[in-house]
């Protein structure tokens, strides 16, 4: 029973999807409706998600998959951040598509579906699984990402994403097949099993190891398969962005962690080139967003510099007693902001997105000073301000890389979210501290702005009472 | 009936200032309100001290599980070392609602989560909490200098952000060093600070955390050379935010040291002593010679704040009952008078629409109640017997010369320069010949002597009658002195690293 309680929300979310999809053949059917109808498959999805108890991992449905899927309480709450950032995407959209027309109701269905892809990459402990899934969020992410097809910027992400992207998925067929031969199996416990009985670096391994390392980082945004980052954040329509943003990298990083938690001899040597792609990935991120003057390339880089931030706490996690609490609260914490960021602009951003610079928000504080405080609030846990949730996530971040005695690790984190200040702050400055040049009028449905505060209420909330799984 | 006196001093002035925020209150009504809040808060303060009993533990304490995963507390306390600092913190805050009438609804707002994060930061004892708090008091400092300042505000806000954020994020990293050192050494999570005394930090890691939780507090103090933002923080900021940042938030930075460098980083700091005593007396001196070359009036009490906050950190760096006092009770006594020096200063301002010594002169003929109390306030400053500021400069200095002649000897002749700088601005501003601008010079209105009196009369009962305050501060300081002087101890025998204690020949 608890076997179908685990693939609940997945089916919810996937016949959420179909129904869409058949929804979107009637002529009668509307826009709004189509993003009430997700975001009430997201939100059921969720509280199901939410009920279902979990004790250590367990497979699902043991004689049927074989163990290509285990659920645990770390899958548990990165399903949840999923299925959240999908709801709040869906609830941002509401408002997104009043001002901006190329929608269609398809986009709900493949929002769905690349949620569905996400959800299975966090079930699945098997390289195949794990690369199906991959594919499956990946193309609906390409969609997604080109939807708007008069948009020219957004040809070129689609362009630049795909490309990059195929080769990203070829990478990690090729390093499957690698490992298989080495290991004659492609589970990751059996390969953990492999490596503590013989050795991880056999020239197999080795090179399968590194293919699938390669297509990881690429998705999750790390130096140095981050420069499409940029374009593509910047090419895609806002709201999507912030999916991409939170829930893509919520799934990347799970299958990450669970691939190295269950195998310590592939930790073991693969720690120092992972010691290395994290702090090039913090300050490559950092150098790259200091220089941006648009909003939502800001974001992007600043995105590089999380999965920097994520990447140390790869780098400390323990292989023996692996809860995957710290990397969970993280995402959690870092989703909330991001997410909160994304749906602000998608409503402050206005007709075909024409405020998009730092500038264009020069004086938001005089005249919408809510907004604007939701905004900082968003900004200020980014940056880890306390009591913000980004503090306690940074916080429990340099606590394991301390712990796993990585006390370089955790003072460059520390002098990159220094370097960080600058163009959070940079931002700040721009809201409050001059005088307002427009109204910042804006049109559409209340969803996006609703969305927007209970996130800053999410926030505060992971801010202060910590749940650690 | 006070059993959550600290709780509510922290909280009831940051919810206040949240509510002004978020529902339209009108200027004045937000005045208003705000000065109810720190009227409470100024009582309950002084509740707290009158029932103080001084013996050196903590007391008023508060302590609920919070993060229980890594045995963070929300836990609150208060002791001879946080006494004189949460009562400037508690005092002080009224003087500036009744002063200045001109400001926006959100400046109000802002001063009152500064107040409550601020008491906060004093009273936590769990380091976390401390942290947390440290942190939230920067962001209305910022607000403040960034939308209300003077002409050149952004380019002094961005430089005291970015100053005491590098600060804090340094400290984070130590903090969660020490934190993670304790769960190594005895097996469980504690960020408690009197339980975190026990612990034995030896080795280079131990010197980083030490000097990430020294240049936090050294930017915050601002001890030399990490003083490079104040000039332009306290000059931009408007007059009530620098009197604040101070009289108030400096001093949390020498508490700092007080509460967390000396009982965890004894040994550290033993060895580092002279380096840092040296860095102190530099500041007075460099500071105080540019105080005297300042024209704006504002920029040259600043600099003059900075050269007093040299000699309080010196205090510290001594590490003896004498010296450790006095830096105590010297932060009282600065509080109050420079703090109160800097509201002067903006009423001048506002009178006068100008901060350039050179337009003014003359003064004490218009405004003989001013003139009178501006230089009680300024000779306090400059530690004059029989006001507050003897007492404490004259422990320190005691202290000093006991830890090192030549140090000692540094601070005492450096002191001059401050009476130097002072008095000059006061015969240019007061005296001469009276200018076009102060002929008009109004007097002190009776709202606002009234206002000032009762700081002016603690000037003058910190300097006559010392031993009420110091009979609270010292059993603390004792056992502090004596905690750190054993663990240093404990330490060196465990460690039998080659460590000179005699710190001379660090240098």
């Amino acid at each position: 029973m608890n076997d179908f309680l685990s693939l609940l929300p997945l089916l919810i979310v996937s016949s959420g999807a179909i129904l869409l999809m058949l929804l979107a053949a009637f002529e009668k059917s509307r826009l709004e409706t189509a993003s009430c109808v997700s975001m009430g498959f997201f939100a059921v999805a969720f509280f199901v998600q939410l009920l279902v108890g979990y004790g250590p991992a367990t497979a699902v449905f043991h004689g049927v998959f074989n163990g290509m899927l285990v659920a645990s309480s770390f899958t548990q709450a990165a399903g949840l951040i999923i299925l959240a950032c999908g709801f709040f995407t869906a609830m941002t959209t509401h408002t997104y598509f009043k001002v901006n027309s190329f929608c269609t109701l398809e986009f709900y269905a493949i929002l769905m579906f690349g949620a569905c892809g996400m959800l299975l990459l966090t079930l699945s402990q098997e390289l195949i699984t794990g690369f199906i899934s991959l594919e499956i969020m990946s193309l609906a992410i390409y969609i997604l990402v080109g939807y708007d097809r008069s948009n020219i910027k957004g040809a070129e992400a689609v362009l630049k994403y795909l490309m990059l992207g195929a080769f990203a998925g070829a990478f990690f067929t090729m390093g499957t097949a690698l490992i298989y031969g080495g290991v004659k199996s492609t589970k990751f416990v059996e390969i953990g099993a492999f490596c503590a009985a013989h050795s991880a670096t056999t020239p197999l391994l080795l090179g399968g190891t590194f293919f699938i390392f390669v297509a990881l980082l690429f998705k999750a945004a790390a130096f140095p398969f981050h420069a499409w980052v940029i374009d593509v954040y910047d090419g895609a329509s806002t709201p999507v962005t912030g999916f991409m943003a939170t829930a893509l990298k919520t799934a990347i990083f799970t299958v990450f962690a669970n691939f190295l938690a269950q195998n310590s001899g592939l930790h073991g040597s693969w720690v120092t080139f992972l010691f290395y792609v994290s702090v090039l990935t913090m300050f490559g991120g950092n150098l790259i967003a200091i220089g941006q003057n648009n909003l939502k390339r800001m974001l992007a880089a600043s995105g590089i510099v999380h999965s920097g931030y994520l990447l140390i706490a790869l780098v400390a996690i323990s292989t023996e007693h692996f809860t995957g609490s710290v990397i969970a609260y993280y995402l959690a914490a870092y989703a909330a902001g991001t997410l909160g960021m994304f749906a602000a602009l998608a409503y402050l951003g206005g007709e075909g997105e024409k405020r998009a610079t730092f500038d264009d928000f020069k004086g938001l504080a005089k005249v919408r000073p809510y907004s604007a405080a939701a905004v900082t609030v968003f900004l200020l846990s980014m940056a880890g301000v306390p009591p913000t949730a980004g503090f306690m996530g940074k916080f429990y971040v340099i606590t394991s890389a301390i712990s796993a005695d990585q006390m370089a690790l955790a003072v460059l984190g520390i002098v990159s979210s220094i370097l960080s200040m600058w163009y959070y702050l940079r931002l700040i400055i721009n809201m409050y501290f001059h005088e307002a040049a427009e109204t910042f009028e804006t049109k559409g449905s209340v969803f996006a702005t609703t969305c927007t505060f209970i996130l800053v209420f999410c926030v505060f909330a992971i801010g202060i009472y910590p749940i650690v799984i | 009936m006070f059993e959550y006196a600290l709780s509510v001093m922290i909280f009831l002035p940051i919810l206040a200032g949240l509510t002004l925020f978020l529902f339209p209150f009108s200027d004045s009504a937000s005045r208003i309100s705000g000065f109810i809040v720190s009227i409470v808060v100024l009582f309950l303060g002084i509740e707290l001290f009158l029932g103080f009993s001084g013996s050196g533990a903590m007391e008023y304490a508060e302590s609920k599980a919070w993060i229980e995963s890594l045995g963070i507390r929300y836990s609150l306390g208060v002791d001879g070392i946080s006494l004189l600092v949460l009562m400037a913190g508690a005092i002080l805050f009224p003087m500036v609602f009744t002063i200045f009438s001109t400001r926006s609804k959100g400046f109000y707002a802002n001063l009152l989560i500064t107040q409550g994060a601020m008491i906060g930061a004093i009273c936590a004892t769990d380091m976390v909490l401390f942290y947390i708090f440290w942190e939230i008091m920067l962001l209305p400092i910022f607000f403040m200098i960034g939308i209300y300042g003077g002409p050149n505000r952004l380019p002094a806000t961005v430089k005291i952000t970015l100053y005491t954020i590098s600060g804090s994020l340094l400290m984070l990293a130590g903090l969660v060093y020490i934190g993670v050192s304790y769960h190594e050494q005895f097996g469980r999570w504690t960020f408690d600070i009197v339980e975190l005394s026990n612990l034995k930090l030896s080795g280079g890691f131990a010197v980083l955390a030490f000097f990430m939780f020294m240049i936090a507090f050294a930017i915050k103090i601002p001890l030399f050379p990490f003083h490079t933002w104040l000039p332009d923080a306290y000059t931009e900021a408007p007059s009530s935010t620098t009197f604040v940042l101070s009289a108030i938030m400096a001093k949390i930075g020498v508490y700092g040291v007080i509460r967390f460098i000396v009982p965890i980083f004894a040994i550290e700091l033993a060895r580092f002593a002279i380096l840092l005593a040296f860095a102190g007396v530099i500041g007075m001196m460099y500071c105080g010679l540019a105080a005297i070359a300042q024209k704006d009036m504002k920029r040259m009490l600043a600099f003059s704040s900075a050269s007093h906050m040299g000699i309080i950190a010196l205090g510290v760096f001594c590490m003896n009952v004498q010296a450790l006092t006095g830096c105590l009770f010297q932060i009282a006594a600065h509080a109050t008078s420079t703090g109160v020096l800097f509201l002067f200063i903006g009423l001048m301002e506002e009178r006068m629409q100008t901060r350039n010594i050179a337009d003014f002169g003359g003064i004490a003929y218009r405004a003989p109640i001013f003139a009178t109390f501006f230089a009680i306030a300024m000779l306090a400053s400059v530690g004059l017997p029989g006001t507050s500021g003897f007492i404490g400069e004259f422990l320190i200095i005691l202290g000093a010369i006991k830890f090192s002649g030549f140090i000692g000897f540094l601070a005492g002749t450096s002191l001059i320069i401050g009476v130097c700088y002072m008095l000059w601005m006061f015969q240019r501003v007061f005296f001469e010949k009276s200018g076009e601008g102060t002929e008009k010079f109004q007097d002190l209105s009776l709202s606002e002597a009234l206002t000032f009196l009762p700081v002016i009369l603690l000037i003058l009962a910190m300097g006559i009658f010392p031993q009420p305050f110091i009979k609270k501060i010292e059993p603390t300081a004792q056992l502090h002195i004596a905690e750190m002087t054993m663990m240093a101890q404990k330490q060196l025998a465990d460690t039998r690293l080659p460590i000179v204690v005699d710190t001379h020949q660090k240098n």
